[in-house]
């Protein structure tokens, strides 16, 4: 299977703004001779030094032919006016001994938190980068394995969204990315269509859901059925999907919800999946004392992915031993609710099921499709970005290849601008 | 707002983080619950989701349909010990509920004005939204805290100097106040 045409984009704290529409100071600038370069330098540091502005590079050095020209910042200057006369007297003092001739330009304010932002800053005038350390994997890329096992589940979700609900409703699926196991797969159930589901048997005898053992099967053919499908489905009706739509519930018609005796307006895909990952954790570890794994309590926040994963790399297979068996390896140990796991979602979270995410500890969330309505991780309110949160997960956005995810933009687009 | 406090000593008595909650109908007592996060390993289990599922599965047994529960939601009032979550406080306008009161805050994660204030309406685009029922339920709710916020202060000290037994070992720092 290949991950061509699929993206992965992180989905940070804070809105980023486009590389080319990054904000800027209007700072006074000037020329100046090479050999009063060291001095000049020495003493703006300390009449004018730019505290918030250590981005910026003091000194812009320029190669023309024949020599190197150099152009220092003064200081700031005024945003409102474009008077060379409002400069500071000590700043004013240094022209004449110096031989300045002070013009106005622009820097970035703000340091660039990618390559291309920094880029683009440097096109105006040269700044510093620093890219951000993250403890959490993947924020800085994806390898090409890691890759390629977030867009199999993203399948898994994609496939569990489309087959048999009509219309398309929201799936959420947990998976141990440290043993790339499913622990949960579920779909929004405001409105079960089945039987209702008994909760003391939604696994199988090793405690997988019936999801699990066929993601390894997945060929390129079928899932490029499934790509085509929700390409199809996404042009449909998209009211049954709980978290765009978590106000309609009340609106179904009284004769399906005669058939169905589960409904209930909360249910969304996350939730559910969350109480199936719970009921999986009761089955397995029916014993409440049971000490939890170390491992898992060190991930706790998210910290040291890198002990774990090693150790389950020598065990990809352990979904197929039996219940003892993989009770008994390292990594079947107890967790601690969600801690280290991943959920994939087609689309966004509401802020109801992204704070559940939190509470369960989650530890990074993959969508394919934004929610504008009510979406709590970047379109109404972003809870990545909420530091008082006593747990914090990484996001980010699955892009499909082709044109499904552009389909649903543009169909998302229309209606917010109808209102 | 005695009711709401006895279902958080009820957790605090069966080692949950003592947060309790009930709904009331015309000044009535319809639906209780209290905080079973431990118990259910579900971090999810609030007092005010037990509430509301009890409150569901009853208007589903008498075969309400969904339009005639909604409407029931919207003359409920919640009473709960601590200020809902941002789970809590978003679920609420989903449901349509009135009037929200709650005891005291929650600075950690607190969706009533702590750290979101979801009270005041998550309201959908206009475009999207089709009856003045759906505007009601986008819109928000009232809510007034501070409703004997000492008691529920006092039984969270409770908990955390008995301890999380629960909790992961090694003990993680134990958030104060923490809803779970």
């Amino acid at each position: 299977m290949n991950s061509d045409g699929w993206k992965i984009i992180h989905i940070p704290e804070k809105p980023t703004l486009p590389p080319e529409h990054q904000p800027t100071v209007k700072v006074y600038a000037s020329v100046i001779k090479p050999k009063f370069a060291n001095t000049i330098v020495r003493q703006l540091c300390k009449i004018a030094p730019m505290e918030d502005f250590r981005h910026v590079k003091r000194v812009r050095k320029k190669v023309i032919p024949g020599e190197t020209q150099l152009t220092v910042i003064l200081c700031l200057a005024p945003e409102n006016n474009d008077h060379l006369n409002d400069m500071p007297s000590d700043v004013q003092k240094l022209v004449d001994p110096y031989e300045l001739s002070p013009f106005i330009t622009e820097v970035s304010k703000f340091a660039a938190v990618s390559k291309e932002g920094w880029e683009e800053q440097c096109k105006i005038w040269p700044t510093s980068f620093h890219p951000p350390t993250y403890n959490i994997d993947g924020i800085g890329g994806f390898s090409e394995e890691d890759t390629q096992s977030i867009c199999k589940f993203m399948r898994v979700a994609i496939d569990l969204a489309v087959s048999g609900h009509q219309p398309l409703v929201n799936a959420a699926v947990i998976v141990d990315p440290s043993v790339r196991r499913i622990i949960a797969s579920e779909t929004d159930q405001l409105y079960p269509s089945s039987a209702p589901r008994d909760m003391t048997i939604p696994l199988n005898e090793t405690g997988e859901s019936i999801h699990c053992q066929s993601i390894d099967g997945i060929t390129n053919a079928s899932s490029d059925i499934c790509l085509n499908s929700i390409r199809e489905k996404l042009n449909g009706s998209l009211s049954a999907v709980t978290c765009l739509n978590p106000w309609q519930w009340s609106l179904q018609p009284d004769d399906d919800t005669e058939k169905c005796s589960e409904w209930h307006p909360l249910r969304h895909a996350s939730i559910v999946a969350i109480e199936s990952s719970s009921a999986r954790d009761r089955y397995l570890f029916p014993n409440s004392s049971e000490s939890f794994g170390p491992d898992h309590s060190q991930l706790s926040n998210a910290g040291s992915p890198a002990k774990k994963q090693k150790t389950s790399s020598h065990s990809p297979d352990v979904q197929n031993d039996s219940r003892e068996e993989t009770l008994g390896e390292l990594s079947m140990e107890r967790p601690y609710l969600c801690t280290g796991y991943d959920i994939f979602l087609l689309w966004e979270p509401c802020t109801m099921c992204a704070m559940a995410l939190v509470h369960q500890r989650i530890k990074r969330i993959f969508y394919a499709f934004p929610n504008p309505t009510a979406g709590g991780l970047g379109s109404v309110h972003r809870l990545q970005g909420e530091r008082s949160l006593n747990h914090h997960y990484a996001v980010f956005r699955v892009l499909l290849p082709g044109d499904a995810h552009n389909a649903l933009d543009q169909s998302l687009k229309h209606i917010a601008s109808e209102s | 707002m005695s009711f709401a406090p006895h279902q958080a000593k009820l957790a605090l008595e069966a080692l949950e983080v003592p947060v309790g909650c009930v709904i009331l109908e015309d000044g009535k007592v319809i639906a209780s619950g209290r905080n079973r996060t431990n118990e259910t390993r579900n971090a999810t289990r609030h007092a005010e989701m037990e509430a509301i599922d009890e409150l569901v599965g009853q208007w589903r047994t008498n075969r309400l349909s969904p339009s005639q529960v909604a409407e029931k939601f919207s003359k409920c009032v919640l009473y709960v010990t601590c200020e809902p979550c941002i789970m809590c406080a978003s679920a609420l306008p989903f449901l349509g509920i009135k009037e929200v009161y709650y005891g005291c805050a929650n600075d950690k994660f607190g969706g009533c004005g702590s750290i979101l204030s979801l009270h005041l309406g998550n309201s959908p685009p206009s475009g999207l939204i089709s009856t003045s029922d759906e505007y009601q339920r986008g819109k928000g709710y009232k809510c007034i805290g501070g409703i004997k916020a000492e008691e529920a202060v006092s039984l969270f000290k409770c908990f955390y100097e008995q301890g999380n037994p629960n909790a992961p070992k090694p003990h993680r720092p134990v958030v104060q106040r923490e809803r779970a």
